[in-house]
């Protein structure tokens, strides 16, 4: 076990290195300089000259890697351009913006999907599954963003019963959290139902039902506890995927999250806030996959970690 | 079962259905057997995912043929005119433009876009997943380590990331696409080949004197490509809906139209004088991508259930290769 976690937490470190070195080439092979975009229109070329200098940027690429390098061990970041204050804090700042939403929205979608998805495998192949299947796939179709404007159309502007953006009290968080549950919805209750519909059919199930188990016990005890693995799994990744920040909901809801905090700093070319960024997400959604992954021997007693199966 | 013993008992007679054979099974019974359920609920994902994606795509092909005005031609005059008024089935967006011509203009890239990304993917996807899934060793290293590698990123912002460095042109990003998108095919693909790669035909081509690249390439591959076709059709509606997204965030194909997600940012800011300008967009989108979705499910069911009899589990990614093998 110690092994397996050193193992995994070498290999996390290196991925993490890894995109992080990409994304620096990356900001600094694309065109568009953050000096002229943090001068403005007006700047002079002396000017543009100073601000590079301040920046470090006139310094040769793999010069300003080994700066970044060792700033890096030293748990520094940068400067941030355009907020004038040190990357890391700017990013950390507006995390538990992001962690709040992606948190609400993955209860919501767990909470709604998975009763849904046993329901759908006890009536399976039945006219009304196939109406909430198609229902959920239509949830899943919808562009997000345009689903989030028409939310914000109904129930802020027609119906104001909502805030429209922003995070000022605890209902600014409904609409966000319903545009990114109804189109995670799908996914789940799908799985769910695959996993519930081989499980309800197989013959321990017989065999408890025989010895007069009760339909509840199966269904919820049996059935749901062998399909923990996959789902945890499911539901692991995608709440993984929503820390790495729901860019655009957040930037139809005016969110204060990593998300829109990510559009603004590649507009600005904000090459420490990227770069804090990536590192700040990565780490987070690295860290959740080993979650999941160290949740399996609870969940399902013969996976052994760090052996083969 | 319990209702083909019960009715059998109680009828006792052959039915019509079973084509004159003595059978207790009725018509009845036929018609609400499990199988047929499924089927008659695969085909109605098929009819209705066709009819669906015709009523986007035909008239998005047929574009240039419609009597449209252009999708350029601005009118100031007629700006923001409600959908049905007098040649504008759409209305008009700000411009004066016609929103239907827009959109339908707009379709033909946000549609090649699309195509063109799965291609892209599915090509990479299943060389690279067959490769990994084959030879083993360092090439599965190699490419299960990018896959989860690229489970870490944060995608959008790398997409974003790559338009911004190259342009929005279409080939950036139908590139970008197809690089967001190959994990999925190539897990499949790979899950697929190592279940292949085991059976007796592999041994007997290797046996003949085939190399491995000849054996992946002319017995193998063809075997996983049609169930690896079918993740195909969904990871399109993804595109499209990925497509649709970037431009939104003004990272989308700006030549020769506006695509589906920039006519609905620009639209955005009327909201609440002019509906239609993102609401009709919208459902343009939400309809093709139902349509696709429906299908792609619809071929799955068909195949599942002609293939594997009940009970036998679909050869599954995600439990097997996170938790079997303890990476």
């Amino acid at each position: 076990m110690p092994k397996y976690l050193a193992r995994r937490l070498g290999q996390s470190l290196l991925t993490v290195f890894l995109t992080l070195t990409t994304v620096f080439l990356l900001v600094r092979l694309a065109p568009g300089d953050p000096a002229a975009a943090y001068a403005g229109p007006t700047a002079t070329t002396a000017d543009l000259a100073r601000i590079r200098g301040e920046f470090g940027l006139d310094q040769p690429l793999i010069q300003q890697y080994g700066i970044f390098l060792r700033d890096l061990l030293t748990g520094n970041l940068g400067t941030s351009y355009s907020f004038r204050a040190p990357a890391l804090d700017v990013v950390l700042d507006r995390m538990p913006y992001t962690i709040t939403l992606a948190v609400a929205a993955i209860a919501v979608t767990a909470v709604v999907a998975v009763p849904l998805g046993v329901w759908m495998a006890r009536r399976a192949d039945s006219k009304r599954e196939l109406g909430a299947n198609v229902l959920t796939i239509t949830g899943q179709s919808m562009p997000d963003f345009w689903t989030g404007v028409m939310l914000l159309t109904v129930f802020a502007v027609l119906l104001p019963v909502l805030p429209a953006s922003g995070f000022t009290s605890w209902s600014g968080l409904v609409l966000p959290t319903v545009t990114v549950a109804i189109l995670q919805l799908a996914l789940i209750s799908r799985l769910v139902r695959r996993e519930m519909t081989t499980a309800l059919n197989s013959p321990y199930i017989t065999v408890a039902r025989s010895r007069g188990f009760s339909e509840r016990a199966l269904t919820w005890r049996y059935a749901l506890g062998n399909s923990g693995v996959p789902l945890i799994t499911a539901i692991g990744t995608r709440f993984a995927a929503l820390l790495n920040g729901v860019v655009v909901v957040e930037v139809v809801f005016g969110w204060p999250g990593v998300g829109s905090l990510v559009v603004r700093a590649l507009e600005t070319r904000d090459y420490p806030l990227i770069q804090a960024t990536v590192l700040v997400t990565a780490t987070l959604a690295i860290l959740v996959q080993l979650l999941v992954d160290l949740a399996y021997p609870l969940l399902d007693p013969r996976v052994r970690l760090g052996k083969a199966a | 079962m319990t209702t083909a013993l019960r009715s059998a008992a109680s009828s006792g007679a052959p039915s019509a259905g079973s084509g004159g054979r003595p059978s207790a099974v009725t018509a009845r019974d036929l018609a609400r057997a499990t199988a047929t359920r499924q089927r008659r609920g695969a085909r109605f994902k098929l009819w209705a995912g066709t009819v669906c994606t015709a009523l986007v795509v035909l008239p998005v092909a047929l574009a240039r043929v419609l009597p449209l005005p252009g999708a350029d031609a601005q009118d100031l005059s007629e700006r923001r005119l409600p959908p049905l008024s007098d040649g504008h089935l759409f209305g008009t967006d700000q411009l004066g433009r016609d929103l239907l011509s827009r959109v339908l203009h707009g379709g033909q890239v946000s549609l090649t876009v699309g195509i063109l990304a799965v291609l892209v993917s599915g090509v990479i996807g299943i060389a690279a997943g067959a490769a990994a899934g084959f030879f083993g060793g360092w090439a599965d290293t190699v490419v299960s380590r990018l896959l989860e590698a690229q489970l870490a990123l944060p995608l959008l912002m790398m997409l974003l990331l790559v338009v911004a460095l190259f342009g929005p042109s279409v080939t950036v990003i139908t590139c970008v696409i197809a690089v967001a998108q190959w994990p999925e095919v190539a897990r499949l693909t790979r899950s697929l080949v190592l279940v292949e790669r085991e059976k007796p035909y592999v041994a007997a081509a290797r046996v003949l004197g085939l190399r491995g690249w000849s054996v992946l390439g002319r017995h193998v591959i063809p075997n996983v490509v049609r169930p690896a076709s079918l993740v195909v059709l969904l990871l399109l509606a993804q595109a499209v809906l990925l497509e649709s997204a970037l431009s939104f965030l003004g990272a989308g194909p700006q030549r020769p139209f506006a695509t589906w997600g920039r006519i609905i940012s620009d639209g955005q800011d009327y909201i609440t004088t002019s509906w239609w300008l993102v609401t009709l967009p919208g459902l343009v989108i939400a309809l093709l991508v139902v349509g696709v979705n429906l299908i792609g499910d619809g071929l799955r069911d068909r195949t599942r259930t002609a293939r594997l009899p009940r009970g036998v589990r679909a050869p599954r990614t995600s439990r097997g290769a996170r938790a079997g093998k303890g990476v």
